[in-house]
């Protein structure tokens, strides 16, 4: 990464961290929250299913396995309420990934677009489970120790917390991507029978992978539950979020670092904002629907790779009407930067 | 517990279980075709669901009768949404995109039913809906023998077209390999928008049953679309036999464990059915094993 | 782009106006004691406009502004015209959270009514704790809401738990020639309806009646004839159903017609109540006999009741039999926040909270309201209903002087 690219993460990590203490308004705080949490899913399901190609519509079993993690080990240990209880959010993502080594070593046995349905099954085997055992409150749900801090700035600690696994997001992601692990996931992706031949344990990376996406998410639901402070199964294991992240990766970019991030800043702050404005659910529906076929039908391959095949382009365009003699920017991209779905 | 609840019980779950197949059928030939997950199948139901419903209320069309003109309407919905969106997604990422295309059809569609009919439940009724006979101690309501009928009736049809004509060969040549088919001259375009049309003219008559034995609103889709999504999985993805012993399969077993266990581990049952049977086969009972990467 | 430009305008005027009333609102826990002459009051409520719940969050959002019309008809709250400023939460507990922050912090509501179910009132009464802020609702009476320890939420209606008494009671009561011998409870796994089944199960064995069938169904199941078949097997005299809404209920009652299968005595915990809806949805000649628990009717005596009902009907048409008991418990609500505005003084939510648990006797359209120090009304005494005929009558508790008699044995389906 060149020089100008770090400063520009570091311009928006400060805007970031700023927007706290320029927008005081609990309401824009809050959405901050939600769309945080939603950034750092959307990357480290990209993390995966973007750089391997296998389509997850399941993560919302480990948000809610995080979210159920941090809101049994709160109520059980008798924690106080308050700041303390962060200290579970980890435990949440490190449950999270116990719980998608299992899964991941079912669901990968098979071929991607059942796969994809494989993980639909197994996060309703967790909601109806969550739904009907025991100790998981059933559909009353649990409640949280309830943490008394002031209106004005119960939303912040939450709103840096949740910037901080973004950032712990984005840096498993680069790094990833950088290493021979995340190569290895792009071989799969875009030929897995000739990475398999080439000598890549394809069933080993797969599922470190699937594992390694699950902490993040599993630390977001953790946080959610903490937020909330009451939490009910059929909405942290929420069909609706699983549709979500991969929307979100999609929109912005699959297999890109920036795409995810812009697809969740965007959609989920809509969203959120569409909602408290004009209360109307069906209109929501039909405008995200037909945004979606227009970005489909128009950027395939979502918005960020879209501007980045028109810059490439046109520096092809411009290396050819004055040949140099450094060879510039491939105008076809590479097979490992061929982005799939 | 006793023997008339465990016959009853089995009776449901074939007599219903027999919709589910018809509806997953036309799921299954549309990914074996196309290889195109056809996620909008779940509102698609609703959908035929609510043109009979409209037929019913504004004009007092029996839902029989109505059938015929909510049919070809489903068919040609079908034709349309392939024409629109399906013949521009091409190349080895299809499968994938289908997913989200389909996603966004069915949020259109969902948006569209909750400000046209209102989110408030409705059934679809006639003077036979609460009507039924008995054989010993077991009844059965003429709506869900009728929904069997109709079942094994258009299920007959869609295999005699498949099997017994000359457009049956070039559909099975396109399951089979569409580079091959389209090189013995079949038009291997027009092929897949008529069965995509007729993938969704199913849901038709699926919905009509579907809507005369449940209440339903739009957002009832996400539970059909999830069970009928684990029916063609585990028969196997693509194979039409599979489609309906595991439609017919899972709801009897989801019944049996409600009566004999509890109704609360039905829908989990299937679920836990597929997982195991996606251990041992993960191709799905009838998928065939070339198609599996690595 | 439009919307970001707007955002960004917002977010400029918020981010001042946000810094300077938060100060304001936690130093005194909502300082508005005095609004400025002439100035309305806004009343800020969350409601599902879309999403599962729906149905009862439209009956609701009538019953609010039944109730803020009929205030405003009456010069206002003490001389301030009401403006109800409702959002949609699309049923989900996660935008309950963001509605009432945005509420409070961005409206600048001076009062707070309740959501829709406990589901969502529990989520929006901790928000609304941390702001100082009552919330007055009328359809969270779970348990669970009242386990929380919040000092801020108060139910207007009746705890659920107790429903089924003057049921049981009148069961029981039966000479024992005539008693029922066996019972099936089948219910949703609902945190609504599962706590009043177990309430009354040991009272009906301990007098004889027996157990044939007792089994939970999930909530989000469509297709209700495999379990409705098992109940019919099992042939009980009467089906105890925990149902929460009118789908539910009409689909048992479809697939106990179709397995010729007709209870004694039919009671379901909610459903039956819906008035216009339910009849809709089930026939009136199927409806004869079916029971129902709640702490209301529409052809109630109390004079504050009869009122609603006249209002109602003038408004949206239909009988007094048709008014839906969410439209009463949201208008209740309305009235038992009038009450300590009016004895407090003003808009004060911490003067409010304080009368609210004084325990201070309070009247509402389903009757007298007194709050004990979890914010349960204790005061009310649950009724039975029934259908009889195309009328929707009070039958229990049996000695109430405006009880009619009960239709039982239930007339076969359609009779």
């Amino acid at each position: 990464m060149s020089k100008l690219k770090y400063s520009w993460w570091a311009v928006a990590v400060a805007a970031f961290a700023l927007f706290p203490v320029v927008v005081t308004n609990p309401t824009y705080t809050a959405i901050g929250v939600y769309t945080l949490l939603f950034m750092a899913c959307a990357t480290s399901w990209n993390m995966f299913s973007g750089y391997s190609g296998y389509i997850a519509l399941g993560s919302s079993v480990f948000y809610g396995v995080g979210a159920y993690t941090m809101a049994l080990a709160s109520i059980h240990w008798h924690m106080a309420p308050g700041a303390a209880m962060f200290w579970l959010v980890p435990l949440g993502g490190l449950v999270a990934v116990v719980i998608a080594v299992p899964i991941g070593w079912i669901a990968l046995r098979v071929r991607r677009h059942t796969f994809v349905v494989i993980t639909i099954a197994i996060f309703f085997i967790f909601q109806l489970g969550a739904i009907n055992f025991g100790f998981t409150g059933g559909t009353a749900g649990l409640s949280l120790p309830f943490i008394q801090w002031d209106a004005s700035y119960y939303n912040v600690p939450f709103y840096y917390v949740a910037l901080g696994i973004v950032l712990v997001a984005v840096v498993i992601s680069a790094a990833v991507r950088r290493s021979r692990f995340g190569l290895q996931l792009l071989a799969i992706r875009d030929d897995e029978d000739r990475a398999l031949g080439l000598g890549v344990k394809v069933g080993a990376v797969k599922l470190s992978g699937f594992a390694l996406s699950a902490f993040v998410i599993g630390m977001a639901g953790a946080i959610y539950a903490m937020f909330q402070g009451q939490i009910y199964p059929q909405f942290v294991f929420d069909p609706t979020f699983d549709v979500s992240v991969a929307l979100m990766s999609f929109f912005g970019g699959l297999g890109t670092l920036t795409g995810p991030l812009l697809g969740a800043l965007v959609l989920e702050s809509a969203q959120q904002y569409l909602t408290v404005t004009y209360s109307n659910g069906s209109l929501y529906l039909i405008f995200f629907g037909a945004l979606f076929l227009i970005v489909i039908t128009f950027m395939p391959r979502g918005v960020v790779n879209f501007f980045l095949d028109r810059r490439r382009a046109t520096l092809a365009a411009a290396s050819m009407a004055n040949p140099s003699p450094t060879p510039s920017a491939p105008s076809t991209p590479t097979p490992a930067a061929r982005s799939l779905v | 517990m006793n023997a008339t609840a465990l016959l009853s019980a089995a009776k449901d779950g074939i007599l219903t279980g027999s919709v589910y197949a018809l509806m997953a059928t036309g799921l299954t030939l549309i990914f074996g075709v196309m290889d195109i997950i056809n996620i909008a199948q779940g509102i698609l139901v609703i959908l035929g669901a609510y043109l009979s419903y409209a037929l019913q209320v504004h004009w007092h069309i029996d839902l029989f009768v109505g059938l015929l003109i909510t049919i070809p309407t489903m068919f040609l919905v079908g034709v349309v949404i392939e024409r629109l969106f399906f013949r521009r997604l091409t190349g080895p990422e299809r499968t994938g995109m289908s997913i989200l295309v389909t996603y966004a059809v069915s949020l259109l569609i969902e948006g569209a039913l909750n400000m046209i009919f209102s989110v408030n439940d409705v059934q679809l009724q006639g003077s036979y809906v609460n009507k039924s006979f008995a054989i010993g101690s077991v009844h059965f309501g003429f709506i869900y023998v009728a929904g069997f009928v109709l079942a094994v009736v258009l299920l007959s049809a869609l295999y005699f077209m498949l099997y017994r004509t000359r457009f049956g060969v070039s559909v099975r040549a396109s399951v089979a390999d569409q580079t091959s088919a389209a090189l013995v001259g079949i038009d291997v375009k027009r092929v897949s928008t008529i069965v995509f049309g007729i993938g969704v003219a199913v849901t038709a008559a699926g919905g009509m049953i579907y809507g005369a034995t449940n209440a339903f609103n739009a957002s009832t889709s996400y539970d059909l679309i999830s069970r009928l999504l684990t029916i063609i999985v585990l028969g196997g993805m693509g194979s039409l036999g599979g489609a309906l012993l595991a439609g017919v399969g899972m709801v009897f077993v989801g019944d049996m464990v409600g009566v004999i266990w509890s109704p609360v581990w039905s829908s989990m049952s299937y679920f836990v059915v597929l997982a195991v049977v996606l251990l041992v086969r993960p191709q799905g009972l009838f998928g065939k094993q070339s198609a599996r990467v690595a | 782009m439009k919307l970001s430009r707007k955002y960004f305008r917002t977010f400029g005027v918020a981010s001042v106006a946000g810094a300077l009333s938060l100060t304001m609102v936690t130093a005194s826990g909502a300082s508005s004691g005095g609004l400025a002459a002439g100035a309305p009051v806004k009343i800020g409520i969350s409601l599902s406009l879309s999403g599962d719940f729906s149905a009862d969050g439209l009956a609701f959002q009538q019953g609010y502004k039944l109730w803020a019309a009929d205030v405003n008809k009456a010069g206002g709250l003490l001389g301030h015209k009401v403006v109800l400023d409702i959002v949609s939460d699309a049923s989900s507990p996660t935008q309950v959270v963001t509605n009432y922050q945005k509420l409070v912090s961005s409206d600048k509501v001076n009062l707070t009514f309740g959501p829709f179910s406990s589901l969502l009132s529990l989520p929006a009464g901790k928000t609304l704790s941390r702001y100082g802020y009552a919330l007055v609702e009328g359809a969270g009476g779970g348990p669970s809401v009242f386990q929380a320890g919040l000092h801020n939420i108060f139910d207007v209606s009746l705890p659920v738990a107790n429903n089924l008494m003057p049921f049981a009671t009148w069961i029981t009561s039966l000479p024992k020639s005539v008693r029922p011998t066996s019972v099936a409870y089948v219910t949703s796994n609902d945190p609504f309806t599962q706590p009043q089944l177990t309430t009354i199960e040991g009272t009906l064995s301990k007098a004889g009646i027996k157990q044939v069938y007792n089994k939970v169904f999930p909530a989000e199941v469509t297709d209700f004839t495999p379990i409705a078949d098992a109940v019919a097997a099992a042939k009980p005299q009467v089906v105890v159903l925990g149902s929460t809404d009118v789908p539910t209920v009409s689909a048992f009652m479809q697939a106990f017609e179709q397995s010729g299968f007709s209870p004694k005595v039919f009671i379901a915990t909610g459903g039956p109540d819906q008035g216009s809806t339910f009849i809709k949805a089930v026939g009136a000649s199927n409806a004869n006999g079916i029971m129902v628990p709640n702490a209301w009717y529409g052809g109630s005596a109390n004079p504050l009741s009869k009122k609603m009902v006249a209002e109602y009907i003038k408004q949206y048409g239909g009988t007094a039999a048709g008014v839906s008991s969410d439209v009463v418990e949201a208008y209740s609500v309305g009235e038992v926040v009038a009450q300590a505005v009016k004895a407090t003084g003003g808009f004060d939510n911490k003067k409010i909270i304080a009368y609210l648990h004084s325990g201070a006797v309070l009247s509402s359209a389903q009757g007298p309201v007194k709050f004990n120090s979890v914010g349960e009304n204790v005061t009310p005494t649950a009724f039975t209903f029934q259908w009889q005929g195309s009328k929707f009558v009070q039958v229990n508790p049996v000695h109430d002087p405006n009880s009619v008699k009960v239709l039982f044995p239930k007339p076969a389906w359609g009779k």
